[in-house]
């Protein structure tokens, strides 16, 4: 008898049951590494695979991460390059594909992510024909629509991490600003997760005193305050981080991690993400930009109406108009 | 000449007025806003981390503090001014997600005043293939510039060192700081026994934690896998298995723990460096620490007198945790030849220590 027979004695006679809360994430540079750390530290699933193309650094990676397992509640941490080893996922988190360079724009990257995405998202589909899929990869809102068009999901299992991170970024310097927690400081930045996002100035509040009443002034030219520069800080945020460090990683891993978080306990907590917004403020293309949306364990369900001024409304159109104009030009 | 100088106290005059302007302006959406109770200086943070190096092993160590909540402040220092800045804004930008307010950096020490614990990672890494006691000499020339800069600024913290090599590297940080022997510990095989339980358990279908093993002495090469101590729900391996961890057991559980000693190598030659288990082990010590737990851990700690250990040297050994750093070590009963292993891995670290230059 092996000690391990000797130890344990099998008693159930069914079989295993598999994991019910498994999570996979495409790609381990920075970002993919980030969300899976700061999911693993947040306890989100009893089950993480991860996927990549490198086959050395993905499994240098796994091992890393199994090393710790004593400290984690996660039983199962595997990788393969084979995409078999993604089973039965209920969320995929999709980071692959080239990345910014320095001062390089988020629309440039399209074209090289598309033809990795046409590999990657059939065998996603294939081996979790029922997950909920968050892409990352950047532009997030063209390929979060690529997404959509290559899986043949319902709109609610196909999720982009969108302004999430722009919207945290912008509480983080509100807060900094009024010296308070940047979850007690309220404000939304909704439509592309890019250099055209839009600060609703309408919603900025704390405890629900709105600051734009306390300053009719906020956002506009003649703003003494100049909030226009916070959002201005928003977007230029990854750029400046990007040419001190080379990439940005933990701030996206832990807004990862915030949504992976909201679908795996079936929250429905309203979150800036990106989804399809034809037909809503006036956008008449087929595309994904960022609106309050409500996650749970089906997905996106729901999207909040917001009331928008006319010029936030032609921002949105804007961006939508742009976005197709690279859009019709894919090849899919 | 004097014109000049007028031209610039207008300039420094203007750009006075525009910064008192600039809170001026923002004062008045908070004076609306927030009505103060209390007006006086900020409290001081309780509970400081600071985590020298912003290499992958510092950041992972960062990373996994702050989403374990045990800080209510990080400061972080490097030499590299961009990549310490880009780290740091990169960890604010989280801030909504986190539980840490104040996250700062600064290539200046003075920004790490007032720590509870300092965490050291900065120091070269193992190259491919290259073993820990390479580094030595590379390191303790880092250390002598760090050491006294730490201790300037928070004269009653613990240090908790990680760069390797670990042990060696503890030991120059007593010398250097001149801080009582208690509040300086070594990672030391914390993360090997995590490793080494990972592995167990996984043989055994059970969570690491569920298996009980110590890995102790040197962290690296000749680190010394209890077997007599190996249990699970406290049934002893070693009585079911009498062989198990020699050459003899045609299990073969030995490889288990050679497994563990090549580990870092391994994940090196894959991907370049590890930082996700270190930074994970990291931040279980300073759970026990800050959290004043008294919980059991093997770090690396002085063993001068023990196990007949002669020389002034820092091994891991089962030590207690708490607020106060190290407060007694584990006499774990070993066999003979695990003592002869520790007081084997004594004398190697003696030998370097002994040559190391400007203590």
């Amino acid at each position: 008898m092996s000690t391990k027979e000797k130890l344990i004695s099998h008693v159930s006679k069914e079989e295993a049951v598999g994991s019910k809360n498994k999570v996979t994430v495409v790609g381990v540079g920075m970002v993919g590494m980030a969300s899976a750390i700061s999911i693993l530290l947040k306890d989100l699933c009893d089950d993480l695979a991860l996927v990549d193309v490198m086959e050395d650094k993905l499994k240098g990676e796994v091992m890393d991460l199994q090393h710790g397992s004593l400290f984690l509640k996660t039983h199962r941490i595997a990788a393969d390059k084979d995409y078999s080893v993604t089973a039965n996922s209920k969320v995929v988190i999709v980071t692959a594909g080239a990345r910014q360079q320095e001062g390089e724009s988020r629309l440039n990257l399209v074209q090289r992510n598309v033809n990795i995405f046409k590999f990657i998202i059939p065998n996603i589909v294939k081996y979790s024909p029922n997950c909920i899929l968050l892409v990352v990869s950047n532009p997030v809102d063209i390929l979060t629509y690529v997404a959509w068009k290559l899986s043949g999901f319902p709109r609610n299992r196909v999720i982009g991490s969108g302004t999430n991170l722009d919207s945290a970024r912008f509480r983080h310097l509100m807060a900094e600003k009024l010296h308070l927690h940047p979850s007690s400081c309220h404000g939304w930045i909704i439509g592309e997760h890019g250099d055209s996002s839009v600060p609703v100035w309408s919603g900025v509040n704390v405890a629900g005193v709105s600051l734009q009443a306390l300053n009719p002034n906020m956002g506009g030219e003649s703003d003494s305050e100049n909030w226009k520069e916070v959002h201005h800080q928003v977007v230029q945020g990854a750029y400046e981080v990007i040419k001190l460090k080379g990439y940005t990683s933990w701030a996206i891993g832990l807004s990862v991690a915030d949504l992976v978080e909201s679908i795996m306990k079936n929250l429905h907590k309203v979150q800036p993400v990106s989804t399809l917004v034809q037909g809503m403020h006036g956008v008449n293309e087929e595309v994904f930009l960022s609106v309050p949306c409500v996650l749970g364990n089906s997905g996106l369900t729901d999207v909040i109406n917001m009331t928008l001024k006319p010029d936030e409304e032609q921002q949105l159109r804007k961006s939508a108009e742009t976005l197709w104009g690279v859009q019709k030009e894919l090849t899919l | 000449m004097l014109i000049i100088w007028w031209y610039i106290y207008f300039t420094a005059r203007s750009i006075v007025k525009q910064s008192k302007y600039q809170c001026l302006k923002m004062s008045a959406t908070l004076q609306k806003l927030i009505t103060p109770l209390f007006k006086g200086l900020p409290e001081p943070p309780r509970n400081k981390v600071t985590v020298v190096g912003v290499g992958q092993v510092g950041m992972a160590c960062a990373v996994s503090i702050l989403l374990r909540e045990l800080a209510d402040e990080l400061a972080l220092v490097d030499v590299l001014e961009d990549k310490l800045k880009g780290e740091m804004m990169d960890l604010q930008h989280g801030s909504l997600f986190l539980k840490t307010p104040t996250i700062v950096a600064d290539k200046d020490y003075s920004v790490t005043a007032n720590s509870r614990i300092i965490v050291v990672t900065a120091g070269v890494r193992q190259q491919e293939g290259e073993s820990r006691l390479n580094l030595v000499q590379r390191n303790v020339n880092i250390f002598k510039h760090i050491i006294p800069q730490i201790v300037r600024y928070s004269p009653d913290c613990i240090i908790l060192v990680v760069s390797n090599p670990v042990d060696v590297l503890t030991y120059v940080t007593w010398k250097l700081s001149g801080l009582p022997m208690h509040r300086v510990i070594g990672s030391g095989t914390n993360l090997d026994s995590a490793r080494f339980r990972y592995l167990m358990a996984d043989k055994l279908g059970i969570h690491p934690s569920s298996f009980n093993g110590w890995i102790l002495g040197e962290h690296g090469d000749t680190s010394v896998p209890v077997w007599s101590g190996t249990n699970v729900a406290g049934v002893n391996l070693q009585t079911l298995n009498p062989n198990i961890g020699t050459d003899e057991d045609e299990e073969n559980w030995k490889e288990t723990h050679k497994m563990v000693v090549d580990s870092a190598y391994e994940v090196i030659k894959l991907k370049g460096y590890t930082n996700w288990a270190i930074g994970l082990s990291v931040a279980d010590l300073t759970e026990s620490i800050m959290r004043n737990m008294n919980r059991l851990h093997p770090v690396s700690t002085m063993v001068q007198g023990m196990y007949g250990i002669g020389e002034e040297v820092y091994l891991s050994l089962p030590c207690v945790l708490n607020g106060g750093g190290v407060s007694s070590v584990v006499n774990m009963t070993l066999t003979q030849e695990e003592v002869g292993q520790l007081r084997d891995s004594a004398s190697t670290l003696w030998e370097i220590q002994k040559d190391l230059k400007d203590l």
